[in-house]
């Protein structure tokens, strides 16, 4: 019984750290309905500074909370000022990739900085413990505590009592009709920023005293709990972001105790599913609030697509057809192969995100299904390799859609984060189902490409056949479009109510959104299968999800050639800049940037 | 990068991406360039601290080499490429290395995934991928021009297994893993080790690279009532584990794998990792000469910082490297062939280093049981902590 005890208080501790992080992202949610991917960078800069602070420099306690708070604060108003503020009358998705944009850059500013070895920052707290249960705590897990009870009811008060917090949630319900009273809504943004920016900050020097370990990797850990917190709690919430923050810790520390370690981060994306089908809005949302959402297809901006006039698409093509008959390296074949294959995970996000409207950050579940099925399919079944591949697609299509359906009445930004959990779910049942997936381990010896008994394992033939595969399926999917399932899609995105009142069944359209397209992914898993020959839980993870999403937003939004450009342009960039050495990722962060900022709706436009 | 200047490198990978392998051809053949290495591993990305490591370990060798005059009169290079340890990219990067005829030799890379499906490029290619940290027992099964000189965990962890069991008189284990391939098969061998010592295994606990908090896990471990907590971890997360164990009150002696050796674990885990025993392949006060030599030229390069774990592969990597490539010289058949001649390179690792041709390994790494004293690593004299 007092194991109980001390379960629920290690998952009340945890739950603190979260909350600190989660906060922060509640509060930049709640007036410009954005996930700020960055937020997490913020915390890693402000761990970083801290560190500055008391090894460096040995500030006390009072003064590097100080220091921290306002160097993160002037970080998070650079940011508004130069990241978002001219974005904010493009697209509403192009914030969000500019946020993903922001995290790269200032992740890879630390990292340069300060080296990848990770550091210790020492608590400048005294080292007492008090007994509790079975265990013990110190006065940092009570600062952390207070913090962030302290800076959520702070804000509490804020946002209900003072001028500008009356402001800031004007502006949150209805910004058009806050500029026209007359509300600066630039200084609100800016106060908001400020604000979240320098708690992201205090958060991330407080978790590092905490563990006395600071990383440069700690950011995007730090954004995916913040996150699912947050949601949890109900978006925009701060006070039950505290709570929700508070539930998943308690959750996690359960389904250790239940399960096993290797079980814990199921339990938080399960819990944030559910908390999303149930209750869309957030545990904590008042059935009065407007919807968190806007009704109509606003999430996805229409633009005039660029037109490509159809001798230059069929030129490009048989450019590219051509080329393995050249003299060109295997280098730059095996380049253009991996473009191929994230062209193919990009055709699938583009129609279920693009098209339909269902933007997916978790589209590398459905790498990873079709991978999976592909390999045990060859391996311990002796299916053809080419038939293999071609279940994999399947059952990328029915698996995927089958756990994407819950999530089928959700809107807007709540789909991205119920997709992400989804694909966090799939990777975490590959790890521990090890009857089937062997787990950790992975599957080795995975059987090279072949096609009618022809193994294909030159560069060249593997470059012929993954181009004609992407073609033949950016064909098919460009001749979807253009039928009236491709107009239903696009209905269904811009106006839902409108595409309902017409007798579309969304969850219908939906669903045939998601085979066609996880079968396009599967396929792509499968044959990256075959091609490494070797794959386990971590060959498919979130980054990939994200850099999908980054190809699909940078080609415009549901625009196929759009999709296959971006995913050439994206595989490219960091080859291209190898030069560059360790500051490659860097320049890609700010040539995405750049192209966010001078073209928010896409290389090619949204169709 | 330390060896050669950047542009020459820059030109050659452009060369050889431009215009393949005609053009690079003519410009390596002079005997005044450099044998060139190629290296794939992280410099970014997540796993980017144990890049950076590695080219420590690389340039310090490297040194020693040149100092020595270099391979037949001629210097020895790397050219390390980032693959984040990203399959993605490091199958782009074999492509690179096998088009460029400059490259006699692979190093890398760094993760499972990464390294295996690269595999299957550098084996058609006739290229050898020389996988220093691959410890899954797959790696070498890739195919005759995979070679590996990472401790195979049937080796170490039955070691591990002596001294906590054995010499430790722990009865009854607890042991926390990570939960990748490397962290899976080391538990495998540890348990099945401690079993035969006649320990108990009481839980198994595996955590994700990504864990920072252990509370819960160490709640369990509570429960099962072990003598003795053994990490299968990290030097980041060994200390982690390590002082909330203290902090929630455990007091079990802590008995590590020797990948936490690093001062890093020290400085991580502070006061909280006193008394914990690790078994390593090499300690400071070795008397071995190739162990003095390698602390001595590691302080002095490095500002008086101690080597590591990661550091010591890579050294004991590009040793070994060296030696190939003198016997083997720059044809990539024969150096394959000089992996199976090579015999009795001095190793940090091993003491001497011999492949065994059947597994593509060396066996018999060295032994030595430390703990911490006073924030140091020191040898163990015996006495229970």
């Amino acid at each position: 019984m007092s194991s109980w005890l001390d379960y629920t208080i290690n998952g009340l501790i945890v739950g603190n750290v979260y909350a600190l992080v989660a906060v922060g992202l509640a509060l930049i949610f709640g007036v410009s309905r954005l996930i700020n991917f960055a937020q997490g960078s913020i915390y890693l800069v402000g761990a970083y500074i801290g560190w500055v602070a008391v090894v460096q420099l040995h500030t006390p306690l009072p003064l590097t909370i100080i220091v921290v708070a306002v160097a993160a604060a002037l970080v998070g108003l650079i940011i508004e000022r130069f990241g978002l503020r001219p974005l904010q009358n493009s697209v509403r998705i192009a914030p969000l990739l500019a946020t993903i944009g922001i995290s790269f850059v200032l992740d890879q500013l630390v990292m340069l900085t300060f080296s990848p070895n990770p550091r210790a920052l020492p608590s400048q707290l005294p080292d007492v413990r008090f007994q509790v249960g079975g265990g013990t705590i110190g006065p940092l897990d009570l600062l952390i505590a207070g913090v962030g009870l302290t800076s959520a009811l702070l804000l509490f008060v804020f946002l209900r009592y003072s001028k500008l917090g009356w402001a800031v949630r004007a502006a949150s319900q209805d910004r058009d009709a806050a500029m026209q009273m007359g509300v600066d809504v630039n200084r609100v943004n800016q106060a908001v920023f400020g604000i979240a920016a320098a708690l992201g900050g205090v958060s991330g020097l407080l978790v590092g005293m905490y563990y006395n370990q600071i990383d440069t990797a700690m950011s995007l850990q730090a954004t995916l709990k913040g996150v699912v917190a947050e949601v949890v709690g109900g978006a925009g919430n701060v006070p039950g972001a505290v709570i929700g923050s508070l539930l998943l810790g308690l959750v996690e520390s359960y389904g250790v105790a239940v399960f096993g370690t290797s079980y814990r981060n199921l339990f938080a994306f399960l819990l944030l599913v559910v908390v999303l089908v149930l209750r869309p809005n957030g545990l904590f949302a008042s059935a009065r609030q407007a919807p968190p959402e806007p009704l109509t297809g606003t999430f996805i901006a229409p633009s005039r697509p660029v037109r490509i006039p159809r001798w230059a698409l069929l030129a490009a093509t048989a450019v590219f057809a051509v080329l393995p008959f050249f003299p060109v390296s295997f280098y730059v074949l095996q380049t253009l192969i991996n473009a191929w294959l994230l062209g193919m995970l990009a055709l699938s996000l583009t129609l279920v995100a693009g098209t339909i409207g269902q933007v997916s950050l978790g589209h590398a579940a459905l790498l990873a299904i079709g991978a999976y099925t592909s390999a045990l399919l060859s391996l311990t079944l002796n299916v053809p390799v080419g038939l293999a591949i071609i279940g994999g697609g399947l059952m990328s299509a029915a698996l995927g859609t089958a756990l994407i359906s819950p999530s089928f009445r959700l809107r807007g930004h709540y789909v991205s984060i119920a997709t992400l959990a989804i694909g966090e779910i799939v990777s975490l049942v590959i790890l521990n189902w090890e009857s089937v997936t062997r787990g950790p381990i992975g599957i080795s010896g995975i059987p090279p490409l072949s096609l009618f008994g022809y193994e294909l394992i030159s560069p060249n033939s593997i470059y012929g056949f993954s181009f004609v595969v992407m073609v033949v399926l950016a064909l098919l999917q460009g001749r979807l479009l253009s039928s009236h399932l491709g107009r239903s899609f696009r209905a269904i995105r811009d106006d839902d109510i409108a595409a309902r009142a017409y007798g579309l069944s969304l969850n219908r359209y939906k669903s045939l959104a998601f085979i066609f397209g996880g079968f396009a992914a599967g396929v792509s898993g499968g044959i990256a299968a075959h091609l490494y020959s070797y794959i386990n839980h971590e060959t498919f993870n979130t980054q990939q999800s994200i850099l999908a999403l980054t190809v699909v937003i940078l080609g415009g939004l549901g625009n196929v050639v759009g999709a296959i450009v971006g995913a050439v342009a994206l595989v490219g960039l960091p080859e291209v800049f190898r030069i560059a050495a360790e500051y490659r990722i860097l320049i890609y962060g700010i040539v995405l940037l750049l192209l966010v900022r001078f073209r928010p709706q896409g290389l090619l436009g949204t169709i | 990068m330390s060896n050669i200047d950047r542009r020459t490198l820059v030109k050659g990978s452009l060369a050889a991406m431009m215009a393949g392998a005609a053009v690079s051809r003519s410009a390596f053949a002079q005997s005044s360039e450099p044998i060139l290495l190629g290296v794939s591993g992280p410099l970014t990305g997540p796993n980017a601290q144990y890049g950076t490591q590695w080219k420590q370990g690389f340039d310090l060798a490297l040194d020693e080499i040149q100092a020595a005059g270099g391979i037949n009169g001629r210097k020895l290079a790397y050219q390390f490429e980032d693959s984040q340890s990203d399959p993605r990219q490091s199958v782009a990067i074999a492509q690179k290395f096998v088009s460029n005829p400059a490259i006699v030799l692979e190093l890398g890379d760094f993760s499972s995934p990464a390294s295996m499906a690269a595999s299957p490029i550098y084996q058609r290619a006739g290229l050898v991928q020389f996988g220093f940290t691959n410890s899954h027992p797959d790696f070498t099964k890739g195919g005759d021009f995979m070679w590996s000189t990472s401790v195979s965990q049937a080796d170490e962890q039955p070691l591990l297994a002596s001294y906590a069991v054995r010499r430790l008189g722990l009865k009854k284990l607890a042991v926390l893993h990570l939960n990748t391939d490397w962290g899976r098969t080391s538990r495998d061998y540890f348990v099945n080790a401690a079993k035969e010592y006649g320990a108990e295994i009481a839980v198994t606990e595996g955590y994700i690279a990504e864990e920072r908090d252990f509370r819960s896990t160490l709640v369990r471990v509570r429960d099962a009532n072990p003598d003795g907590l053994i990490l299968i971890s990290y030097y980041s997360d060994g200390a982690l584990i390590a002082r909330q164990a203290r902090q929630v009150g455990l007091k079990q002696v802590i008995c590590a794998a020797s990948s936490v050796y690093s001062p890093k674990f020290l400085e991580l885990g502070g006061e909280a990792v006193e008394d914990v025993h690790v078994g390593t392949r090499y300690f400071p006060e070795d008397p071995r000469p190739e162990v003095q030599k390698f602390i001595a030229g590691f302080k002095k390069k490095y500002n008086g910082t101690e080597p590591d774990a990661f550091n010591a592969y890579a050294y004991d990597a590009m040793n070994m490297a060296a030696a190939v490539v003198k016997i083997g010289g720059t044809d990539r058949k024969a150096i394959r062939e000089a992996f199976t001649k090579v015999k009795d390179v001095p190793s940090v690792i091993f003491g001497q280093a011999t492949f065994d041709v059947a597994t593509r390994r060396v066996k018999g790494a060295m032994n030595a049981e430390l703990v911490v004293r006073k924030g140091q690593f020191a040898l163990w004299d015996g006495k229970p902590t």
